[in-house]
Formats: structure tokens, C-alpha cells, sequence
């Protein structure tokens, strides 16, 4: 299992008020799937995100990287962690206006004293390659479209050879047909190098080219789905909760 | 990462332009400032030493703090090998020899209280290029019997060039003699009080006024003032126990070192001033720059990069804006203290002065370097803060500012 959650849950202060974002939430991740976590928004598929990427911590449960127990540790290790095991692919790309698009992949390995120069040019020249971006690694940010920067994104995510991808909506900000392409993309990498990728969306057809989903419903999961040919075979469903979505399925 | 904060410092050209302005301009003010009080300390000083003490005065042991009441008891005999010693240091330009004492002046109607020096005319108008002779002409070796007198004395007695007066003192034996002289110039030096009250005449005329071959004090002309120290070290070596000091014109001047003091707090607080002024500019432009960046930063650290990586790229950020600031507020200040110190800025008298004069911006390497960490301290100063705030916000915190 590359993550592991044990009754996690995740509770914010709003003023007064606590909003329980993820309730004892129980899931395992096992490596090389293309996973799809679903829900309508405030279901807390961000805040599932953010724990497994280490850049949340819960305030009750464990959340398991690689076996690792990850509570406890400082923000530091944290980050360190997150260098070596975990990519991540923004729905607003955030990118670093400044670099061009060769600079933003080569980013993440500046961390890897290990790495020559010649060794991280030539992992960057190979992921603008992957990702179709080759003779565009001068451009900067602003000069590449929505579809190009998500695809520097998805290269800058893959540059550190991580266990697991994670990517917040990575559609949203792009019109249906780019966002397809993005995530044909996505499952093609997931195919070829067989690394972890996990995403949030609530758009339907983008869930459809998943091997596995999570249905997320009030901070819990209320079905866990897995693809076979073009169907979803559920293999844990909340019947309570699931009304909705069941609709959903079908329609 | 410098690559990073350097294409960053640049990202907003207008902001960081008006960042970049201001702290040129309060470097620049410090240079200019600086400049300006270093350039009172020099002529404050040189005026000292060209219309009063000299680099150094050899006198006496005991003559500076009780002399002035009784110079008669301190005399010097013997002046020639003393003399010969002291002009064989090369750093030495002239040495001239001084008696002084008290008296009345008469013109005939009425008496005026005086402090008399008895002096080498010559030489003496080689050292005092700072006395302003507003009546008259300069005291010569061959005026027997000339006397020049400070504008106050003269105006005090009513008398001017070509006057003659009447001198009375104590002689060494305690009697009374007078002399008649003749008023050959008025002068006016940096100081009031001394031209209220002093008057010169020749050494020889001094000394048969006082019935004496003695001297108070040998006064050393220096080519240059910032050898006074050196020299000073080197004749309180070589006069060891032989009764007599070596003051410098800093230690006879008890006031320079006052006024110094004065105007190094005034420059100090004023330091501070533009220092606060270049902190809150920065600190305004860094805060808003952070502000903006949040969710950049928070995709740093979810990429990998721990508190201390964003901790240093906002300081290297601002470093690199108080070292370009600080080194083109240095050249700024620079071309403004020459392009000013050419046309000079003309000056009224100081307190307790007669005469103005013109001041100029000097270019003193401290005060450069002080300028310099003014601009570059204040702003990485200004950094601290919103730095330290930022590598303490949580990831996700940060992250969400880019949504």
C-alpha cells in the first residue's frame, strides 16, 4: 500500500462553530492505480487530498506513506517527505510565473544535492517529451495556454520519480476537450511508469476514466468503486447516504 | 534559488522601482548628511589649527592647566636644540615658537584687557592661512615694534590699522613695563572670543616687553593633520622626563571634541530617522509582495521546500534589493556631494563666530560604508518580520490563497 488511512478524521474551527471536514475515514491506496475521488463540492475530497499529501495533518487517526506513520513529524520532515514520495498537480497550476517551463520541472529536483546538472536536464528534457511540451521549454507560464501550463504541472509532479501524484480538480480550469487530454495523459503516464495517481473532480465523465473511485458524501466515504470494462463494480457502499449518487450512476 | 529571488525582485517593475527609490534616496541623504557634518568637523578643525594652536604645542609640563594665570613660571629656555629635533621629523612643516602673556592695551583714553602672544611673524602667517585680516596687512618679521590685534580688541578700543597703542604687563620679575606699538592689521579668526581678546606681537618685542629669553610653547605646523597623532606619540616618546607635554590641537581645542559629540548624536538620530523611513517603505512594498505571493509560497513548501527555504528566498529577495539600492544610493550621494561640493554651499557664521564660510559634502569611506548598511540593514530589517510570518504558515493555509 503506498497510503493507508486509519479512522481519520479532520475537524476546522469556523469562529465558533466546528465543521467535521472528514469523519473516521478508513482507505488504502495500493500502488499503480488511477484513482478518481468524487463528490459534490465540501464533501472533503480537498481535505482527503491534503492529508494524503502531508500538507494537512488529521486531527484524529493515522495516515500511513509508504508504511511510514506520518503523524507527529515536523514541518520539515514533512516536506522532505513530500520531495522524494509526493507530486502534486493544482487545479490552478501554480506555476512559478518567473521560471520558464523547463525551470518549473527542474524545480523539485533542486533539492537533490544527488542530482548533477547534466541528470536533472536531462529528466527534464525527457518529461517535457513525455508530456509533449519539447519545444516549449523556454516558455514562461504566461506564454503557454491553460492545457500547456497543466502539462508543465504534470511534468513538475512526475520530475522527483514520486511513489504517488495527487492532483486537486486538475480539470476545473480547463474546457471539457483540454481536460480529457489532460487526464488521457495522466492515465497514460499511470500505464507506462505504473505510478500512483489520485485525483479530485466532480465531473462525471473525468470520474469515468478512473480505474477506481471514492465516493465522498459530509466528510465520509460512501462508496468505493472499481472500473471494469465500462462499468463500476461497488465494492463498499453506505446505503443510507448513497441515494443520490446511485441516481447519479445510473443517469 | 537566487536565480528565483533574483527574477522575482524584478517581477514588478514599478514596485520595485519606487522600493529601489527609496531607499536610494535616504542611502543618498545619509552620504550627503554624513558628508556634510564630516565636512564641520574638518574646517571647524583646520580653522582651529591655522588661526590658533596649531597640529601641536610643546609646552611646559603644567602650563596647559595652570599656565594661562602665571605663563611667566613656565617658560621654556633653550628653544634651538628642541627646535632642531622636532623639524627633523619629516611630517613636520614649520615650528614656531610662542610666549604669552596678559596685559592692558591703552589707546590713550582707555584700557583693554588682553591675552598677548609673542610670535615669529612669518612663520605664524604661514600657519594662519585661517586668519582673516580685515584691516591692514599680516605681522612681518621686520615690524619691530608692529602689533595686530583681534577685530573685537579693536573694535573695543576704537583703534585700526595704523594706530598706535600702548601695551603694559608684568615682567618675569614681577615689575610693570609698557611698550608703545603700532597697529599694523585687524584680524578676525573662527572665533569671537578670541578676537576679543587677543593681540600679537614679534617674539623679540615680546620678550623685551617681558624681560625674558624664555618662550611658553613651540608650536608644530603639520603637512598633514591626520599625522597629529603619530607625531604626538613620537614626541611624548622623545621628551620623556624633561618636564614637558605634547598636546595636540584636539587636546587645546576642548570644545572641537564637544561639538563633535554634538553633531555625531545629531547625525546619529538623524541616521536613525532615514533608517525608520527606508524600514517602513520596504516593510510596506515586502509586505505587500509576500501578501500577494502566499499561494506561490505554499506551492514551494508542497513541493518540497522546508520553512527555512522560504524563509531565505524572501530575505535573499530583499537583500538583493538593499544591495542594488544601497550601492546605487552610495553613487547618487556621491555625484550629489561633488556636483554640490563644486558650486559649495555658503554658510553664516557659527555661534560665537564673526566670520561665515563654505561648507561642502566631503566623501568620507566610513560614512559611505555606514550609508550603505543604513539602505541594506533597514531593509533586510523590514524583511524579517513578514519572512518569519510566511515560513510559519501552514501549507494548505497558504495554498488555499491561490483558489
Amino acid at each position: 500500500m503506498v497510503v493507508r488511512l486509519e479512522d481519520v478524521s479532520k475537524a476546522y474551527q469556523l469562529g465558533e462553530q466546528t465543521v467535521d471536514a472528514l469523519r473516521e475515514v478508513n482507505l488504502s491506496i495500493e500502488a499503480g492505480v488511477f484513482m478518481a475521488l468524487a463528490g459534490p463540492s465540501g464533501s472533503g475530497k480537498s481535505t482527503l487530498l491534503n492529508l494524503i499529501g502531508c500538507i494537512d495533518t488529521p486531527s484524529r487517526g493515522r495516515v500511513l506513506i509508504n508504511g511510514h506513520d506520518v503523524s507527529g513529524r515536523t514541518p520539515d520532515e514533512l516536506s522532505a517527505l513530500r520531495a522524494r514520495t509526493i507530486g502534486f498537480i493544482f487545479q490552478t497550476f501554480n506555476l512559478f510565473p518567473v521560471l520558464n517551463a523547463a525551470e518549473n520541472v527542474e524545480y523539485p529536483l533542486l533539492q537533490f544535492a544527488e542530482l548533477s546538472r547534466h541528470e536533472r536536464d536531462e529528466r527534464v528534457r525527457r518529461l517535457l517529451h513525455v508530456v509533449g511540451l519539447t519545444g516549449f521549454a523556454k516558455h514562461r507560464p504566461n506564454e503557454l495556454s491553460g492545457g500547456q501550463r497543466q502539462r508543465v504541472a504534470i511534468a513538475r509532479a512526475l520530475a522527483a520519480h514520486p511513489k504517488i501524484v495527487l492532483a486537486d480538480e486538475p480539470t476545473a480550469n480547463l474546457d471539457h476537450r483540454t481536460g480529457r487530454r489532460i487526464l488521457r495523459l495522466m492515465r497514460r503516464i499511470n500505464q507506462q511508469t505504473g505510478t500512483t495517481f489520485v485525483f479530485s473532480t466532480h465531473d462525471q465523465k473525468i470520474i469515468d476514466m478512473a480505474q477506481r473511485r471514492i465516493d465522498l458524501e459530509d466528510g465520509r466515504i460512501v462508496r468505493l468503486g472499481v472500473r471494469t470494462g465500462s462499468d463500476w463494480i461497488y465494492a463498499m457502499e453506505r446505503k443510507d447516504d448513497v441515494s443520490d449518487d446511485n441516481e447519479d450512476a445510473e443517469a | 534559488m537566487f536565480t528565483l529571488a533574483l527574477r522575482n525582485v524584478f517581477r514588478h517593475r514599478g514596485r520595485t522601482a519606487m522600493t529601489l527609490a527609496a531607499i536610494i534616496f535616504g542611502v543618498a541623504g545619509v552620504v550627503l548628511s554624513g558628508g556634510f557634518v564630516r565636512d564641520i568637523f574638518v574646517q571647524l578643525g583646520e580653522a582651529l589649527i591655522h588661526s590658533q594652536t596649531g597640529h601641536l604645542q610643546v609646552l611646559r609640563t603644567g602650563y596647559f592647566e595652570a599656565g594661562t594665570r602665571s605663563p611667566e613660571n613656565f617658560r621654556i629656555e633653550n628653544i634651538a636644540q628642541l627646535r632642531q629635533q622636532i623639524s627633523a621629523i619629516p611630517e613636520v612643516q614649520e615650528v614656531m615658537a610662542r610666549v604669552s602673556f596678559s596685559g592692558l592695551l591703552n589707546n590713550g583714553r582707555s584700557d583693554w584687557a588682553i591675552v598677548g602672544e609673542g610670535v615669529e611673524p612669518d612663520k605664524e602667517a604661514q600657519l594662519g592661512t585661517y586668519l582673516k585680516i580685515s584691516a591692514g596687512r599680516q605681522l612681518r618679521d621686520s615690524d619691530r615694534a608692529g602689533l595686530l590685534l583681534g577685530q573685537g580688541v579693536a573694535q573695543g578700543l576704537k583703534v585700526s590699522a595704523g594706530d598706535r597703542v600702548t601695551l603694559l604687563v608684568n615682567t618675569a620679575e614681577g615689575a610693570l613695563n609698557s611698550m608703545e606699538f603700532e597697529v599694523v592689521g585687524v584680524f578676525q579668526s573662527f572665533s569671537k572670543d578670541f578676537d576679543a581678546r587677543t593681540v600679537r606681537i614679534p617674539l623679540a618685542a615680546a620678550r623685551e616687553l617681558l624681560g625674558s629669553d624664555g618662550i611658553n610653547g613651540l608650536v608644530v605646523s603639520l603637512k598633514e593633520t591626520a599625522d597629529t597623532g603619530p607625531v604626538a606619540n613620537l614626541l611624548r616618546i622623545r621628551f620623556a622626563g624633561k618636564r614637558l607635554e605634547v598636546k595636540t590641537w584636539v587636546e587645546l581645542n576642548d570644545f572641537y571634541e564637544k561639538t563633535v559629540a554634538l553633531y555625531d548624536r545629531q547625525f546619529g538620530v538623524l541616521q536613525l530617522i532615514i533608517l525608520a523611513m527606508v524600514l517602513l517603505s520596504v516593510a510596506s512594498s515586502v509586505n505587500m509582495s509576500v501578501f500577494e505571493r502566499v499561494g506561490e509560497f505554499g506551492t514551494m513548501m508542497a513541493l518540497g521546500n522546508g520553512r527555512g527555504d522560504v524563509f531565505r528566498l524572501i530575505l535573499m529577495e530583499s537583500a538583493l534589493l538593499g544591495l542594488i539600492g544601497g550601492l546605487l544610493g552610495v553613487l547618487l550621494g556621491v555625484v550629489m556631494a561633488i556636483a554640490i561640493s563644486a558650486i559649495g554651499i555658503p554658510m553664516p557664521p557659527p555661534p560665537n563666530a564673526n566670520l561665515g564660510y563654505t561648507a561642502f559634502i566631503r566623501v568620507v569611506p566610513t560614512v559611505l560604508a555606514m550609508a550603505f548598511l543604513v539602505g541594506f540593514g533597514a531593509t533586510a530589517l523590514a524583511t524579517l518580520l513578514p519572512a518569519a510570518r510566511m515560513s510559519r504558515t501552514p501549507v494548505v493555509t497558504a495554498l488555499r490563497a491561490n483558489i
